[in-house]
């Protein structure tokens, strides 16, 4: 389908995207806990993915290297995410709560 | 208008209102279940872009492991009665509120100068197939990169669990 139906607009895909990543940035700063800042890490991942997915499709579509970097990036969001709530488990057991501003001290 | 172009609307309007719940809810686990209405919106927004194996992917690997992952970690971390609210000050809310309005009018404003597309939209006839000659073809060397991260992020989250426990 190529006329001029609204989803073959690059705009509104690029558009789409720029609000997942803006309204991740505004968790990652409003979030109190460590879980919800990591819940707003993959909507700005989805928001890259959908980026790169829209851009093969409209600027280069004779190749597929756009949907192979999304699914890398897939892979990278499950190892990231798998370290750091092994991480989150651990700061609830040593500290008793998650709370990324009471977090003062690394050491020990 | 026609019936596919309403459903990519209401698919639009998901993944937004999905993302706002996400960010806004006040608990954790309605942050979850936004987060989740997020992920089977991108991927409904998948299947218009033509790919639907990537859509299915998604479905798979963010709504099936990490979302199950990220509720693991929720129950792990407390019971509910102690667990913090997610409402913090107004200060924060102020000041997250307009770096995420500065960053969209910058970005914006990008997406808007940039000239992305020359002329006709053309037909994208490309399959899964062409998926996986390009990945196993060209694209070998971070395939089996991505790999080996993963082995190495599943090891160190056992070698985290079972240090804490040492220490007890």
């Amino acid at each position: 389908m190529t006329g001029t139906f609204i989803f073959n607009n690059l705009y509104i895909y690029l558009f789409l995207a720029l609000f997942l990543l803006c309204s991740g940035i505004m968790g990652i700063i409003y979030r109190k806990t460590l879980i919800g800042m990591l819940i707003s890490i993959e909507l700005i991942m989805n928001g890259a993915g959908l980026n790169l997915v829209a851009l093969n499709r409209f600027t280069s579509p004779d190749n597929t290297y756009g949907q192979v970097f999304t699914l890398f990036i897939m892979g990278i969001a499950a190892a990231e995410t798998a370290i750091a709530l092994g991480i989150v488990i651990l700061i609830f057991r040593k500290f008793g709560h998650i709370e990324g501003e009471k977090l003062k001290e690394m050491r020990d | 208008m026609n019936f596919a172009e309403y459903i990519f609307i209401v698919i639009m309007l998901v993944t937004m209102i999905g993302s706002l719940v996400t960010v806004l809810s006040g608990s954790l686990i309605y942050a979850m279940i936004g987060l989740v209405v997020t992920l089977f919106g991108v991927a409904g927004i998948y299947i218009y872009l033509n790919a639907p194996f990537l859509a299915m992917m998604q479905i798979l690997i963010y709504v099936g492991a990490i979302t199950i992952l990220i509720a693991f970690a929720i129950m792990l971390a407390g019971p509910m009665s102690k667990r913090p609210k997610e409402w913090t000050t107004t200060g924060k809310l102020i000041a997250s509120i307009v770096v995420s309005i500065l960053s969209f009018v910058v970005l914006y404003k990008a997406i808007i100068r940039g000239l992305w597309v020359s002329g006709k939209v053309q037909e994208f006839t490309l399959t899964t197939k062409d998926i996986g000659r390009t990945l196993l073809d060209k694209l070998i060397l971070p395939f089996e990169l991505i790999s080996l991260l993963i082995v190495v992020s599943i090891v160190g989250a056992i070698m985290l669990a079972l240090f804490s426990r040492r220490e007890k």
